[in-house]
């Protein structure tokens, strides 16, 4: 079931919050930890029934391992701790590396050897990238003592609480079982509700209004478009730019705001990305519990900056191939993996140097690298990159006729004026999409920053409603980007 | 600042008000104008005809085609020549291709009393190979039968309700476009489906009648018809296909319509043939001077009559054998 659905936003959800709140008004705390365990799995089996099974063995699994790591000492048991550990993570990691990674794995062995292996072809079950991530993390807290959980059904709820089952923010057991377990929050709370409505209904606007739109551009560019001019080429790169932002925090604000009205604060995801003056900066605002997942379970374990400098780079760029790799199985995400981790490095030597940058130069600098990284990111194949990067770079360069009074003298320097755009040319408001959305994401606030400021008045009612009214566009239904990963 | 009880008293109040008034437009829209169940404003538009209009259980003569069937035969005088055709539905939908034809026919079991299918068709209807969208026979069945259950009927009217500009736009196009019988767009049906078109003189679109259909056809539509035909045979239908009329004047000016005219007909006359069906070529039977014309090949309304009496009469003479 989509956030952006009818199902979801007018059955799911109002009956799911009713009897979880019922339930709770009736001192039947167990039970409403139990409907909200089942709703989520209805939820989550909305798609595909069969993805349940492998999300409840994997639960099992893992609150096996993780309650064997946190209540048993070491001297009772015949294998070390660590051991354990090793056993909990390689199970996690084998278990997505079934599901996302066959295929991609022998079609190179395939290329490599001219094999001829048959593929699995295996779907690629809903949810996992992020649920695996999630449960490693709660081993590794298990393991580290920062968390403990004897009641199955609490882990229950903490793996499927179904705003963030799918596609994150990726949470720490130890920052939601204390809020689930807080007397307080079993009760509605007035200010959470308007608070979570007004988020939700923003977040929705952000994927239906502004990241479909940009969607359809982006698929022209990419997928159909069979060449593109410079024009049509960097259209096409800024408008995936765009929708990937405006999706996946659009998917975020909507999961941040469902859960407020269950009384659950999740962690803040994105933070003004496209602000960001370097690339550093950028991963500090993007994708945010991700980047801390990163860095806490696989940079830090590396040996993180402690290690001397030459350890420091490899250890960056092991992490963002790896966060690549994560992202999907295909070469141009290790690349886009690859690219980021390159930036990285460059930017720890810059810094290091004691270079300083002019902050317009930087931020243009770090948006034009972010936006170059996610054509590869986006593109179905190396070829498809190449196109779009070929138009950016090196694509004819045609102004559109309509300002040639103002450009004529740049016929002289052998700039054609004429039909600037085949692909765009039945999209006329293209350009003013491009401008208004630049003006969201460097001179607005973000959402995080309008949750502090939210105050039950009519100015975030009014905003709500408007944001609310995005319903009418849900006949466009997309699925959400990150959902594929 | 308000409380935050009364704010969302206030915000639940006015957020209600929207959405049941979009509730009343969709449920006032599904009454007045075709809901979205396709993407053909026209079979949408034919689907809640039938549904409102049609006793599936009285039809024995189906039509089916592009235009060149909804405006080209009237049903109306199908059903006044002839003997054998007495309850007849014009099926037939904007634009399609045999591939889609296809399809329609998987409604025919709708219709348990049907003995007859006409396909009305030219050369220029063979080109294309794509299917409808959105198109579910089952559930088309049910809707066109008035069985969909309340809870389905309910989620059909969400999902119109759902795309609310969609319906403005649906509802706005309507009424401009689709109620005036001399404009190609014409959508009020006839009490059998057919759209006869009133287009004379200056109504006439001159691109429209001056420049022909191009010449492509593709296999996979003969291949269509081909299964039509023989499905047609296993249900115990008789097949009929006819030949509709073309200008003559672009006929002679134009070779590749020439050569059309002259091999398209031979080619569906051997497919159709081998399985049972028949072959009318009205091209040849009346060779039709331009004042019957509404463009190339659509016929006006008084072409029409003329067209659909001698497919009545070709009819007949077949059956009575």
């Amino acid at each position: 079931m989509l956030f952006n659905s009818y199902e979801f936003i007018f059955f799911f959800l109002p009956i799911t919050f009713f009897i979880y709140f019922y339930l709770n008004k009736k001192r039947l705390t167990e039970a409403s930890k139990g409907f909200l365990v089942f709703a989520s799995l209805f939820f989550y089996s909305w798609w595909n029934i069969a993805y349940l099974p492998l999300i409840l063995v994997s639960m099992l699994f893992n609150y096996t391992v993780g309650r064997e790591l946190s209540t048993h000492t070491q001297k009772n048991r015949k294998y070390s701790s660590k051991t354990l550990l090793a056993f909990g993570v390689i199970f996690n990691i084998a278990l997505l590396g079934y599901f996302k990674y066959s295929d991609f794995f022998i079609i190179n062995i395939n290329r490599a050897f001219t094999g001829d292996i048959s593929l699995l072809n295996l779907a690629l079950p809903l949810a996992i990238s992020f649920y695996t991530f999630q449960q490693i993390a709660y081993l590794v807290d298990s393991y580290r003592n920062e968390t403990k959980e004897y009641d199955f059904l609490n882990y229950a709820v903490f793996v499927t609480f179904f705003p963030q089952l799918i596609a994150g923010p990726i949470v720490h057991h130890a920052e939601m079982m204390p809020q689930f377990a807080q007397a307080k929050n079993k009760v509605k709370n007035y200010h959470n509700i308007a608070l979570g409505l007004f988020i939700f209904s923003m977040g929705l606007f952000k994927k239906v209004v502004i990241a479909d739109t940009f969607a359809m551009w982006a698929t022209k560019g990419f997928d159909v478009a069979p060449q593109l001019n410079m024009l049509e080429a960097w259209a096409t790169s800024l408008s995936y730019t765009f929708q990937l932002y405006f999706d996946f925090s659009g998917y975020t604000d909507m999961a941040i705001g469902i859960a407020l009205l269950f009384n659950i604060k999740l962690p803040m995801n994105f933070f003004s990305p496209y602000k960001a003056t370097s690339i550093q900066d950028f991963w500090r605002r993007w994708h945010i519990t991700l980047s801390r997942f990163l860095k806490d379970y696989l940079y830090i374990p590396l040996g993180g900056n402690r290690k001397g400098e030459m350890r420091t780079y490899t250890n960056l760029f092991t992490t963002f191939l790896l966060g690549g790799i994560w992202h999907g199985a295909g070469w141009t995400f290790v690349l886009w993996g690859a690219l980021h981790g390159f930036a990285l490095i460059i930017h720890r030597v810059w810094q290091k140097l004691g270079f300083r940058m002019n902050s317009v130069i930087a931020w243009f600098i770090t948006f034009n690298f972010i936006n170059i990284a996610w054509v590869f990111f986006r593109a179905t194949s190396f070829d498809s990159a190449i196109k779009v990067l070929h138009g950016m770079f090196l694509g004819e360069f045609i102004l559109p006729a309509s300002i040639t009074k103002y450009a004529e003298f740049m016929s002289s320097t052998g700039v054609k004026l004429g039909h600037w755009s085949k692909l765009y040319q039945h999209d006329a408001y293209i350009g003013l999409w491009f401008i208004a959305a630049f003006i969201v994401i460097l001179l607005f606030s973000n959402s995080m920053e309008w949750k502090k400021k939210f105050k039950p008045n009519f100015l975030y009612m009014s905003l709500t409603i408007l944001f609310f009214l995005s319903i009418f566009l849900l006949h466009r239904k997309s699925e959400f980007i990150y959902f594929n990963f | 600042m308000l409380s935050s009880k009364v704010y969302l008293k206030i915000l639940f109040f006015i957020l209600g008000m929207i959405v049941t008034t979009t509730v009343a437009y969709s449920y006032y829209f599904s009454k007045n104008y075709p809901l979205p169940i396709t993407n053909r404003i026209s079979l949408d538009a034919k689907l809640q005809f039938i549904r409102e209009h049609i006793d599936p259980g009285k039809i024995d003569t189906i039509v089916v085609g592009s235009s060149l069937a909804l405006n080209n035969v009237q049903g109306s005088y199908l059903e006044k020549s002839s003997n054998k055709c007495k309850n007849v539905l014009n099926l037939s939908v904007w634009s399609i291709g045999p591939v889609q034809v296809e399809q329609l026919l998987e409604l025919s079991d709708a219709f348990p009393n049907l003995e007859r299918i006409i396909y009305s068709g030219q050369f220029s209807d063979f080109g294309g190979i794509d299917k409808l969208k959105n198109y579910d026979s089952m559930f088309i069945k049910k809707y066109i039968r008035n069985e969909l259950n309340p809870v389905a009927y309910s989620s059909l009217l969400l999902n119109s309700c759902k795309d609310l500009s969609f319906c403005i736009k649906r509802q706005e196009e309507w009424e401009k476009e689709h109620g005036m019988n001399n404009k190609f767009a014409y959508l009020k049906f006839d009490h059998t489906g057919s759209a006869p078109l009133h287009i004379y003189g200056k109504d006439i679109v001159q691109h429209r009648w001056k420049n022909p259909h191009g010449a492509v056809q593709n296999p996979k539509a003969f291949d269509a018809l081909a299964r039509m035909a023989k499905k047609a045979k296993k249900d115990g239908l008789k097949f009929y296909f006819i030949q509709q009329p073309y200008r003559q004047p672009l006929i002679d000016k134009h070779l590749h319509v020439k050569h059309n005219m002259k091999t398209f007909p031979e080619r569906v006359k051997s497919i159709i043939t081998k399985e049972g069906g028949k072959f009318f070529n009205l091209y040849e039977k009346l060779h039709l001077s331009d004042k019957y014309f509404a463009d190339r090949s659509h016929l006006n309304d008084q072409g029409s009559i003329i067209g659909t009496e001698e497919i009545a009469k070709f009819i007949d003479q077949n059956e009575e054998k």
